[in-house]
């Protein structure tokens, strides 16, 4: 029987989770040295107390889950010999996953019968959703393993994300994405722009000047880019800025007819590295 | 003939004068605001150069000249040691100099003044000094050289209302150039024994205790720097957070810079009560030093301690800020070294910024035109690193060019880029007049943009609208307009949703920028 996995990262949530039949793995983040685990530590997600701690000088930060912690995750189904299949954020964004490869390299050696794959979504927050659900979505039409892995190698570098933030600090703090000054801190009013490469890094291309700007560049990219768009969800997703991120839905069905979008609320790992403010379209795409 | 003694002497009687006629010169301003600063950029300028020693002519004169080439500050104060740099030249090998020496040295003065300045204007203190030094020619002793240089600067100051619009509209004469006559008034009076000159030299540029009068109110309040020991007997030294120390002084002062290294915390706080911030502190440990200076006598420029000097990088940038806002928003945006400074910065003082920058390049931005050349003297002064200055004129320049610094890009491409996106800027100033002029009452306030009144109106919110309006604030992106130290946030949130109303597109900022003078700087880009 094939069982599915994701990770909180992946802004899903566990009553679509539960529709779905995914097993969701918490990724944490601390402030103050208290660490949170998303969806254990609480029930559900309180955007906008997190996002206006932010805004209030909190910095978190996260950190890489254990190998301990992926066998408790892994154990039952690599005992009962199930197919595994994990739809997980970008590998090149965290090292959490070595810890993943210890844990399951120590399972496949004493279960050597049970079949675990993965699905490198390149990306985290919507990018990942938007690929989480359509898996979930193949699963669900009783596709096999092996399909869902054949429509993943193809598919996943169709899904295209971009999205601007208000603040560098966070990225500053998490580390590299390429393009963006290093030597930059807050700056009022100038958004930098943002994708996930191929690779599932953060590349920045430049800046916009003033949110209407940094719209059109969003509006504008999933025109440039979009490929049959309308027969897949386009995902929004925002750190607590919901009007933005409506404001940009409205302006993408303007230009392109109507859609199915759906708005996300980035989750707090995910957040905890983008800072608040920042809103972000995840569609269909010729390439990323 | 003119000896070393009497050199020194000559201008300490320029400085005396322009000392005590510094604010009617500061008041020559062509706005009707008063953000002028003319006269004490030129009496800091010449006073630092009045330290010098030196037996011979050629000695003293290059003493002089060197510290006014440190001590400059503003564009008239570098006018004014390059004036004397040029004297130097002139009497280069020389134990005294007769009339003849004097005279040539007074040309090479007005060489050297013009090649400091890259696009001369008539109507300055350019004119007024290469006027003055034409009229003084065939003057046969020092007395008839003064009275004739004196004059024919005279002649010309009051002619330059003719040749620069800006000063006709204003009413006013040249600034730099009565800061030069002014000089030589009391060079002049030095020379007949009138002007006092002894002891002036003891007298500290820093600190102007004139400043404080017994009817004065107190106004900055006190700048107050000590060393604390944390005490075991206070607090838990492993546990102890200093963050309580930070917040607590956060609460009650401003321009905090706060520094612990182990059990010694380094504090600079500018608060109106000392007293209560130490008695406070007390609480947490026992002073190693104290010092408290009432700020209204002080001219408070480097807190920086060298202890915490950094590790060298590779580029660095320096950002000049007057405000607690400007400042906190440069320091948010990753800026290494911000100059606070209420006053313009010295040449001096930017070369401690650039040492204390630590790096093999470092951009300037000097966000202030009055700011300029002081930057690019230091800059030429400073061996240590390459000093390249991005020409920022106003703060707004400053902020939007940083945003687009690229530290990967090479040297020569960034000074390129980030001049190019400071020039994509617009500044407009809002500010109340101080007097009556042809365009404006006193009392009324006045938009401000380039060099020329666009707005006018009886409140800082209604021009400040006008402004806008008049610099095509629809056509931006973004509007970041920075509120005065004295203008309350409801007027100026007020005017903030007006504006967002009027111009959909644009998306307009507020932010406290804590500025005197003005009560808004709208900043277009």
């Amino acid at each position: 029987m094939l069982k599915i996995y994701t990770d909180t990262d992946t802004d899903l949530t566990p009553s679509l989770a539960k529709e779905y039949g995914y097993t969701l793995i918490s990724m944490p983040y601390s402030i103050d040295a208290q660490t949170t685990y998303p969806y254990v530590d609480f029930e559900t997600f309180d955007a906008h107390a997190f996002y206006d701690r932010l805004r209030g000088g909190v910095i978190p930060s996260t950190s890489a889950i254990s190998k301990e912690q992926y066998i408790k995750y892994f154990t039952q189904d690599f005992a009962e010999g199930n197919d595994i299949l994990y739809v997980h954020l970008s590998r090149a964004m965290t090292t959490t996953f070595d810890a993943m490869d210890r844990a399951v390299a120590e399972l496949k050696e004493k279960y050597p019968g049970t079949r675990f794959e993965e699905i490198d979504t390149k990306g985290i927050t919507i990018l990942s959703y938007a690929i989480v659900r359509e898996v979930g979505d193949l699963v669900k039409t009783g596709k096999t393993l092996d399909e869902v892995l054949a429509w993943a190698r193809t598919e996943v570098d169709k899904f295209a994300m971009y999205f601007f933030a208000d603040d560098l600090r966070f990225f500053r703090r998490s580390g590299r994405v390429s393009g963006l000054a290093a030597t930059m801190g807050t700056l009022i009013g100038i958004r930098p722009l943002i994708y996930m490469s191929q690779e599932g890094k953060m590349v920045s291309p430049g800046s916009a000047k003033g949110r209407a700007k940094a719209l059109d560049y969003l509006v504008d990219k999933v025109g440039e880019l979009g490929e049959d768009i309308a027969s897949h969800r386009i995902c929004i997703g925002h750190s607590d800025v919901p009007e933005l991120a409506h404001e940009l839905g409205r302006r993408i069905e303007e230009k392109y007819g109507k859609q199915e979008i759906v708005y996300v609320d980035v989750n707090p790992t995910a957040g905890s590295h983008c800072g608040p403010n920042g809103v972000g379209v995840c569609f269909h795409a010729v390439h990323r | 003939m003119l000896d070393a003694e009497l050199y020194l002497n000559l201008i300490r009687g320029g400085t005396a004068n322009l000392f005590r006629n510094r604010q009617t010169i500061n008041d020559l301003n062509v706005f009707p605001i008063p953000d002028g600063d003319t006269g004490d950029n030129m009496y800091l300028t010449l006073e630092s150069g009045t330290h010098a020693h030196g037996t011979s002519l050629t000695e003293m004169a290059d003493e002089v000249a060197q510290g006014m080439l440190l001590g400059a500050r503003g564009n008239s104060g570098v006018i004014l040691s390059r004036i004397f740099a040029g004297i130097a030249k002139g009497f280069k090998g020389l134990e005294k100099a007769d009339l003849p020496a004097l005279l040539k040295a007074m040309q090479m003065a007005v060489d050297e003044a013009y090649l400091a300045v890259s696009q001369p204007v008539e109507g300055t203190i350019l004119t007024v000094l290469r006027e003055g030094a034409a009229g003084a020619q065939g003057a046969t002793l020092l007395e008839d050289f003064l009275c004739r240089w004196i004059a024919s600067m005279k002649v010309a100051l009051e002619h330059t209302p003719e040749q620069l619009d800006a000063l006709r509209k204003a009413g006013v004469v040249d600034s730099g150039g009565a800061g030069l006559l002014c000089m030589a008034e009391g060079m002049a009076a030095a020379l007949n024994g009138t002007e006092e000159t002894a002891g002036l030299a003891e007298q500290s540029t820093e600190i102007d205790i004139d400043a404080f009068t017994e009817d004065s109110i107190l106004e900055f309040g006190y700048c107050t720097e000590f060393l604390l020991r944390l005490q075991r007997s206070k607090v838990d030294l492993d546990t102890f957070d200093e963050q309580v120390i930070k917040d607590w002084l956060s609460a009650h002062g401003t321009s905090l810079v706060f520094f612990r290294d182990g059990s010694i915390v380094k504090v600079h706080v500018h608060t109106q009560d000392p007293g209560t911030v130490l008695s406070k502190c007390r609480e947490w440990g026992e002073f190693l030093t104290v010092k408290v200076e009432n700020m209204s006598l002080q001219h408070h420029e480097n807190h920086m301690d060298t202890r915490f000097k950094r590790s060298r990088k590779a580029l660095a940038t320096v950002a000049v800020a007057a405000g607690d806002g400007l400042t906190q928003l440069f320091k948010q945006m990753g800026v290494d070294i911000v100059i606070e400074s209420s006053q313009n910065p010295s040449v001096e003082r930017f070369l401690q910024a650039f040492e204390q920058a630590a790096a093999d390049t470092i951009l300037v931005f000097p966000n202030n035109c009055n700011i300029l050349l002081a930057a690019n003297q230091a800059a030429g002064l400073f061996k240590d690193a390459r000093v390249e200055v991005i020409p920022t004129r106003t703060p707004g320049e400053g902020y939007f060019a940083l945003a687009n610094l690229d530290a990967e890009q090479p040297i020569d491409t960034l000074v390129q880029t980030l001049t190019e996106s400071a020039s994509s800027v617009t500044t407009g100033y809002v500010s109340q007049a101080i007097r009556d002029t042809e365009e404006v009452r006193k009392g009324q306030y006045i938009g401000i943009g380039g060099k020329e009144i666009l707005a006018t109106g009886s409140t800082p919110e209604q021009v400040a609208e006008a402004l806008a309006a008049q610099l095509n604030a629809g056509q931006a992106d973004i509007l970041l307009l920075l509120q005065g130290a004295d203008v309350p946030s409801d007027a100026a949130e007020q005017l903030q949703a007006k504006l967002e109303a009027t111009y959909p597109r644009t998306e307009v900022i507020l932010h406290k920028g804590g500025q005197a003078v003005y009560d808004y700087i709208l900043v277009l880009c």
